[in-house]
């Protein structure tokens, strides 16, 4: 809203420069967005919150700076305002010769109009377009600019019908009727519907309720006998028509946040004061005002004591009632500690007691606040349970070397989405960002196209929609492992196993070791260098080597891992916690051996039958060398694993080490291996 | 008696004449060892005289003792001189780059993210999560949003279907939390969040809030004054002070925009951060919680424009587009 200072000045007299009045303002709510210079005078832009619509007006304004600046006194035309622009021919009946008016739906609570004869719709005076340019209105002719600046000094829509172009002599408020159509102000022909509002004459609309008039009754140049409308719509009804028609204007915007449901006849009075004292012209006496239904009063009662004790500073009652009686409530009953009031019918966003607890402390000023500290019951902050295994998760993968991604969850579909069936918004900006993402992958993959597709180990947490939403962890290697060094000697390429390594150590890290079973189903992946993982039997995801037709369309090398995880999975599988194993104080010993398997047998077999075999003394073991080639036969593989025996209480001697080795040896040969 | 002092003679020329630990080596297993020249003149004690024997034993041990003097002196000379010449033999250039381990770096909203769960979690806060995709009464009926109204518009919605939404506010966590939770409470959340608008240098259809809401017998707008104190000043520095501006939004009652100013940040300009309040009546009434008794506050604020304030980051758009090398100026 773009009040001029001049206007602000005209209602209330006040000291401050039009920056301070701006900062007062602000302060009060109504932030000064730009301090103008328009037409060589000052105009400050101000921003209207959502639920005061009484605030997009000139007086709306005044009333505000008024009560905020407490040596501000009110002007005659302030007093005029508040008394609704008190007219001598309101009592005439004179106007009722000439129209009529019929409200047939309870979304029009008051339609009031005025009628003017003998027009000269001319040029507007200077002071007036020069007003209407600071407040960024074009000046088009004196009928439609003094609707336009009645408007935006008062706050209530006007609009000027040619009375001559009405067909009847009666005005009806009333539903669209079915395929109804009407040319609007902007010459376009909109085609209504049962619930939208309009104001008609006896045969057809002739303007669509507190949005637009149409074109047909226009007040233009040729126009001698005008209706002047000042109506009151309900906000929902207007907002709903508006949004449906995508028609939107000043009176749409301010019927939208509530108009005074009581101002209607003052700002017909105001109209015909300015059009008098222009063109020495008066109205056809009286004015025809038809209520529908009374504007609602509201009347509250406040604890001073809760208020001071809400607000947190001291404020005595003598001063709310002043800031009050100030912001325009009528204060009906004063006792110690107690207010009544009446709520100013412009006030619509005033309901309750802690509606006037806010204004006492806006206008007292919330600088005097001071910060103090909450007591009381304190309990333990921070992420608890899941969201604070989420957090060890993070922190595991990021120990592993991993580095975090975070991506978009709108996003075009992509070869690494989980299913073929997104979920999709309604009115996406976009078709890249039209649908929610079931995978982390397409993001990683993202990322790592970025950054140049190469030596790269990313992982992301976060939402994905799928059949629901979900936690997931998502994890990506390509290209070389170590950071690049000056001796290549050191780096390794990560692969599978590299993934596979820190998957293992994540999830063992925080209480949830996993196993990993042989998988070819998913599509997005190598079919026979794929895994499902799993903790406690209970599938937690997938980990394998890109597939390579999904590698050429992602634009992906070939060596690339991926994993994703349900993180939610683990909310419902308690986590290990460690119990201590005694440590012997007797030495280790250790054997190795080599062995030529068939590669169809599984290591996880291997690994189950030397577990087994190996008993109690088998302190761990591990496999150092595989080689398959020269003296292996086809199909075949040599794996060579180290054993580590230890005893609790005793020495193991030789013979006794050598025992257990075989042992281990005879499960292996079970499976169809041999020693090398 | 000669014998004895010859051999001291000779070990010591020996000695002096030895160039090597190995020679060294020699030379002490030629002179002082169990079988060396030294301990071979004891043999001859027996033939002494009784009386003499005490003499002869002092004068041998007096002997060895001078030559393993003279010896030791000797080999950490020479040592010394051996360990000059291997320290510059392995001479390193110390400038040479280190090797970089692989450091699993935190994006920058992590650390924000992590720096805002440390300070509000060592004030009591516990830290929730609720659903992205959200229903349209937890995001707007819970919240005291009037049926259509212009506050709506503030915040352009993704709907997937007429109840399911991109949730537009962190703050759609309140209703789910009243729902459960009887007061007193304390809870915080960082919540991914959406709105439907064009993407440019300072909009983004997708970004993050901290929102943050307590209840207890006896919450001020003095509390919420001083909670976010501490937690501005945790975040931007000791001096930062908090300013409260009055403002609408339909979940608090009465609501401030609040905005904080430091001298080093940002020249003494106050910085609207984000929006907060006393959470309005109806909210509680509507959960069954007597606003005659109980009284709590909320705040929010956007978790990018914490690094966009304190780091000079000027473009929204990097946040989520994981350049690393955006990222790598964080960690």
């Amino acid at each position: 809203m773009k009040v001029p200072y001049q206007s602000l000045l005209e209602f209330v007299q006040t000291r401050l420069s039009p920056q301070e009045a701006a900062d007062a303002l602000t302060m009060a709510g109504f932030e000064l967005e730009e301090l103008l210079e328009i037409d060589g005078e000052p105009v400050l832009d101000i921003n209207i919150m959502a639920n005061r619509g009484d605030g997009a007006s000139v007086l709306g304004l005044a009333r505000e700076l008024y009560a905020k600046d407490l040596d501000a006194r009110r002007t005659d035309l302030f007093e005029r305002a508040t008394q609704g622009f008190p007219s001598k021919d309101e009592g005439s009946r004179d106007v009722w010769a000439h129209a009529g008016v019929e409200i047939q739906t309870d979304a029009c609570t008051r339609f009031a109009c005025r009628i003017f004869e003998s027009i000269e719709n001319s040029e507007s005076p200077e002071w007036l377009k020069k007003r209407l340019r600071q407040m960024g209105q074009r000046p088009i002719s004196l009928l439609v600019d003094l609707t336009n600046y009645v408007m935006l000094e008062t706050g209530q829509p006007l609009h000027a019908y040619d009375l001559d172009k009405l067909r009847g002599s009666r005005i009806i408020v009333r539903d669209a009727r079915v395929g109804e159509k009407l040319v609007t102000l902007d010459e376009v022909e909109r085609e209504l519907q049962p619930g939208q509002m309009v104001i008609a004459d006896e045969t057809r609309a002739i303007g669509i309720a507190g949005v637009m008039g149409g074109a047909a009754t226009e007040a233009d140049a040729k126009t001698t006998r005008c209706l002047l409308e000042a109506a009151h719509f309900k906000n929902t009804s207007v907002r709903k028509t508006r949004k449906e028609l995508g028609l939107f204007t000043e009176a749409s915007y301010r019927f939208e946040r509530h108009v005074d449901p009581a101002g209607t006849v003052a700002a017909l009075n105001r109209f015909a004061e300015l059009y008098a004292s222009i063109t020495g012209d008066h109205a056809v006496g009286g004015v025809i005002d038809v209520v529908r239904e009374e504007p609602p009063q509201v009347e509250l009662t406040l604890d001073l004591k809760r208020a001071q004790r809400l607000l947190g500073m001291r404020v005595s009652d003598e001063e709310a009632a002043r800031y009050l009686e100030r912001l325009g409530f009528e204060i009906l009953g004063q006792s110690p500690g107690s207010l009544d009031v009446r709520v100013p019918t412009w006030r619509s966003d005033v309901h309750r007691e802690e509606d006037l607890i806010e204004d006492i402390g806006r206008i007292h000023g919330y600088e005097k606040i001071p910060e103090e500290l909450p007591i009381g019951s304190t309990p333990i902050g921070g992420a608890h349970g899941f969201e604070a295994l989420v957090d060890d998760i993070r922190e595991a993968v990021l120990r592993c070397g991993f580095d975090q991604v975070i991506s978009h969850t709108l996003g075009d579909t992509d070869p690494l989405d989980a299913t073929e069936a997104k979920t999709r918004v309604r009115t996406p900006h976009s078709p890249e960002m039209a649908f929610l993402r079931d995978s982390l992958l397409p993001g990683l993959a993202d990322a790592a196209r970025r950054n140049g597709a190469n030596n790269l180990h990313l992982f992301e947490i976060g939402r994905t929609h799928g059949d629901a939403e979900r936690v997931k962890l998502a994890m990506l290697t390509v290209g070389r492992f170590d950071e690049p060094s000056w001796r290549p000697e050191d780096e390794t390429t990560a692969d599978f196993f590299t993934l596979k390594g820190a998957i293992e150590r994540v999830f063992a890290s925080t209480g949830f070791p996993c196993e990993f079973k042989r998988y070819t189903q998913d599509s997005r992946m190598h079919p026979t260098r794929q895994a499902k993982v799993l903790v406690a039997g209970q599938e937690l995801g997938l980990l394998g080597q890109i597939h390579p037709a999904v590698a050429k369309r992602s634009d992906l090398p070939e060596g690339t891992v991926i994993a994703e995880f349900d993180l939610g999975v683990l909310r419902s599988i308690p986590a290990s916690a460690p119990h201590l194993s005694s440590l012997s104080r007797n030495p280790a010993a250790r054997r190795d051996i080599a062995i030529i398997a068939p590669k169809d047998v599984l290591f996880s077999e291997i690994e189950a039958a030397i577990r087994k075999a190996g008993g109690e003394e088998l302190e761990r073991f591990w496999l150092f060398d595989v080689y398959e080639g020269k003296g292996v036969p086809e199909r075949h593989h040599s794996l060579a694993i180290a054993l580590q025996f230890r005893r609790m209480g005793a020495n193991l001697t030789d013979e006794e080490t050598n025992a257990l080795r075989d042992s281990v040896i005879a499960a292996l040969e079970q499976l169809g291996a041999k020693l090398r | 008696m000669s014998d004895l002092s010859d051999i001291q003679n000779e070990a010591a020329a020996a000695i002096m004449a030895a160039k090597s630990t190995e020679e060294l080596r020699a030379i002490e297993l030629e002179f002082l060892g169990k079988n060396g020249k030294i301990s071979a003149q004891m043999k001859g004690i027996g033939a002494l005289p009784a009386e003499e024997r005490p003499r002869f034993g002092a004068a041998v041990n007096e002997a060895r003792s001078k030559v393993l003097a003279l010896w030791e002196s000797k080999q950490a000379e020479i040592e010394s001189a051996e360990r000059t010449k291997q320290f510059e033999a392995e001479r390193i250039d110390v400038t040479m780059p280190g090797r970089p381990p692989r450091y699993g770096r935190e994006h920058v909203l992590q650390l924000t993210t992590n720096k805002i769960k440390q300070v509000l979690g060592s004030m009591g806060f516990v830290y929730m999560e609720s659903p992205e995709l959200e229903q349209f009464k937890y995001n707007f009926d819970a919240l005291n949003y009037p049926p259509d109204h212009p506050a709506m518009d503030e915040q352009d919605t993704f709907y997937v279907t007429d109840d399911l939404i991109l949730r537009t506010q962190g703050t759609a966590l309140q209703g789910r939390v009243f729902e459960t939770t009887k007061p007193p409470l304390r809870i915080f959340t960082v919540a991914r969040t959406f709105r439907n608008e064009a993407v440019d240098r300072t909009h983004s259809h997708t970004f993050h809030q901290v929102d943050c809401f307590m209840i207890d017998r006896g919450i001020s707008m003095a509390h919420l004054k001083g909670t976010l104190g501490v937690f501005a000043r945790a975040m931007f520095g000791d001096e930062v002070k908090v300013r409260f501006r009055p403002d609408f939004f339909p979940f608090v009652e009465p609501g401030v925009d609040y905005a904080i100013s430091t001298p080093k940040l940002f020249g003494g300009k106050w910085v609207e951060l984000g929006g907060a309040g006393l959470i309005h009546p109806n909210i509680l009434e509507r959960h069954g919680i007597d606003p005659r008794e109980w009284s709590g506050f909320a705040f929010g604020l956007g978790v990018e424009r914490i690094p966009m304030m304190a780091s000079g980051v000027d473009d929204l758009r990097h946040f989520l587009e994981n350049d690393q090398r955006f990222l790598a100026q964080f960690a």
